[in-house]
């Protein structure tokens, strides 16, 4: 019963915040001069038209449940790992770089290699901040955004340079091979496993995080360093550890990304996932299962805003101030909990 | 020698944005806070100062307008942290998308006109205004006395800041407010206070840095134009101690790195330009880890709210 009690408190105050964006946005729209109306019809339709449309915003929800599940558990380690948008993308390349050269292989050990290249790229790109921090005390906030931007122009020297299929007018890569590419599980659309791997992934996640040793250690980092150095835990050690998985579950993401969806390397191949992340995460209250939802979420979102573009001249960056909106009230929401609780143990003492 | 000039005057060209920034910032964190939303609130400073430029016909108005938006935009984070004390690196992210968002959304409104050429959307910008007799001095006339007004403002709020740190007791109160919260609470210190102020203050500085790009820098504003500027400022400021002249080298040091960039890029050299734009990207990376190794502390309670009891 109680159980029951905090799973329904845990889902009504996200809700709350969601339904406080949406009036808010829709205010906001409507003093802008548009129509606020014919902006939320198309955002809805954009997902639920069809088999096919539905099965494209399962697809968008799959960048943002990975990239938000390695948020998620990086924060519970309070490791600020705001750098899951260079983790995907250097998941992204190691995959594309490996789906190319592995031209020979069968597609089922193709695949896996991808994947394992990806993740191991992010982890790489995650584990240098987390170094950083644990070793050096440098804040791994600051490190993780400069190594988006060094991602972010290193994925531009290899599609413009060494990685250029010059058979293109725009830069970009050279596809990967054909039996790299996952398939469609759904005959008339292009849905791909990504979203269901990601939710196995969150439910492994979420098992590792509440129901081990490690994953108690980490939690206990994250909730009080000083108390868990006094019980013996390694507070550098777990830091880094959060870090090398949360860029691994990032970087898979990036690999899921380019073998189920994008296929070659492009500029723009991340529009901003790693930082919707932290909006999805935080929705979440940084629970993994949470983030399976609030991952749906902001897909269905994404999905639309480019439907929002064009039936209501809405610039698709408004799905932007949409998070915002909801992360602010989330995190409000967040403190209120605290407090309660605070409050309850003054009148127990 | 004409190359040494023109690198000298860039450096000081672009360090200027991120001086302005990061005094803001190095203000606020003095105080005990952590503001990861700077480039949310730059960009809506930039936009802010080209629309009214744009619309009310003159650059002053432009200053003004960025100073008044930033200024609403940091105080939903002031109210959210201090308040409300939520964590603030997620509301810093969280107006980081709002900045991004608001000043995309009602710049298509306003001024995005598909197929219409760039010459279109220019404003009049701050113009240079050489200091007589000083300017002409070779290298250092370009680089310190030629520039327009924000950047001489720029200098003299680093002395400014400098004095009132070192030598006043409001200096003395905000550090209080950051090293120790409640003992400066027991000696009377409005901890709160001193924190919306300075929080608010550092919303002025970002506005007129973001100004500086739309307004001064250039004559137009594209969207996400701070490219990570609000968050290389953060950068300044721990490189700077947290202290206004360590900040001035610091952000030189930033300036250098672009201007290097910009002259790499002009020289010619076989270099592909992604991996030049990386400069100052990895710059801040290894100025940050030097600098950690000296071992100077942030301000003890950083980002920590302040609750009375």
């Amino acid at each position: 019963m109680e159980r029951m009690r905090q799973t329904l408190t845990s889902f009504w105050k996200p809700a709350l915040a969601i339904l406080v964006a949406i009036v808010i946005s829709a205010v906001v729209l409507t003093v802008a001069g548009y129509d606020a109306w014919k902006a939320f019809e198309a955002l809805w339709n954009a997902t639920f038209r069809n088999l096919k449309s539905f099965g494209n915003t399962l697809n968008k929800a799959s960048p943002l449940l990975f990239t938000g599940v390695a948020v998620a558990v990086s924060f519970r380690c309070n490791v600020f790992n705001i750098g899951t948008e260079g983790q995907f993308l250097m998941g992204a390349i190691a995959a594309t770089c490996v789906g190319i050269v592995g031209k020979g292989l069968p597609g089922i050990v193709l695949v896996i290699l991808m994947f394992l290249a990806g993740a191991a790229a992010g982890a790489a790109w995650g584990f240098l901040p987390g170094w950083l921090k644990a070793r050096h005390g440098v804040s791994e906030v600051i490190t993780t955004i400069m190594f988006n931007y060094i991602a972010m122009q290193f994925l531009g020297y290899l599609v413009r340079g060494p990685l250029r299929d010059t058979s293109q007018a725009e830069p970009q890569s050279f596809p990967i091979a054909d039996q790299g590419f996952l398939h469609y599980i759904i005959s008339g659309t292009r849905l791909h496993i990504g979203f269901f791997l990601g939710s196995i992934l969150a439910i492994v996640m979420y098992l590792w995080l509440f129901r081990t040793y490690y994953g108690y250690e980490v939690r206990s980092v994250g909730f009080n360093a000083t108390a868990a150095r006094c019980g013996g835990v390694n507070v550098k050690r777990t830091m880094v550890q959060a870090m090398l998985m949360s860029g691994a579950i990032a970087g898979l993401g990036g690999a899921i990304e380019l073998a189920g969806n994008a296929h070659y390397l492009f500029e723009n191949l991340s529009p901003g996932y790693g930082y919707t992340a932290i909006a999805v995460s935080i929705l979440a209250s940084n629970n993994p299962i949470g983030v399976i939802f609030s991952a749906l979420l902001f897909g269905f979102l994404n999905a639309g805003s480019t439907a929002m573009q064009r039936a209501a001249d809405v610039s698709a960056s408004f799905v932007n101030i949409f998070q915002g909106i909801v992360i602010v009230f989330v995190a409000l929401a967040a403190i209120s909990k605290k407090h309660s609780k605070g409050r309850a143990a003054k009148g127990g003492a | 020698m004409e190359q040494l000039s023109y690198f000298l005057a860039a450096t000081v060209r672009m360090a200027t944005p991120l001086l302005i920034a990061a005094l803001g910032l190095a203000i606020a964190e003095r105080a005990g806070m952590m503001n990861i939303g700077g480039e949310g609130v730059m960009l809506m400073g930039a936009f802010a100062a080209y629309a009214a430029t744009r619309l009310l016909g003159s650059y002053w108005f432009g200053v003004l307008f960025a100073i008044v938006t930033s200024v609403m935009l940091i105080t939903v984070f002031a109210v959210v942290t201090i308040t409300y004390k939520a964590e603030q690196v997620v509301v810093g992210a969280a107006i980081n998308m709002l900045g991004a968002g608001i000043t995309s959304v009602v710049y298509r409104k306003l001024f995005y006109r598909a197929g219409e050429g760039i010459s279109g959307m220019m404003v009049e910008s701050f113009p240079s205004i050489p200091i007589p007799g000083l300017s002409r001095i070779p290298v250092l006339g370009p680089m310190l006395f030629d520039h327009n007004v924000i950047v001489y403002f720029g200098f003299f709020l680093v002395f400014v800041l400098w004095f009132i740190m070192r030598h006043t007791s409001l200096g003395l109160k905000i550090i209080a407010c950051g090293e120790h919260p409640e003992a400066a609470d027991s000696l009377g210190i409005h901890v709160i206070r001193v924190r919306y102020l300075t929080t608010l203050f550092s919303g002025v500085l970002m506005g007129i840095s973001g100004a500086y790009l739309s307004i001064a820098q250039t004559n137009a504003f594209g969207e996400d134009m701070t490219g990570g500027k609000g968050y290389i400022a953060l950068a300044v400021v721990i490189l700077g101690k947290w202290s206004p002249l360590g900040i001035l080298a610091g952000s030189a040091i930033f300036g250098g790195a672009n201007a290097l960039q910009m002259t790499v890029q002009n020289l010619g050299v076989g270099l592909p330009n992604n991996i030049i734009m990386m400069i100052p990207y990895v710059v801040t990376v290894l100025a940050v880890l030097a600098v950690s190794k000296k071992r100077v502390g942030a301000p003890s309670a950083q980002g920590v709210p302040y609750e009375k009891s």
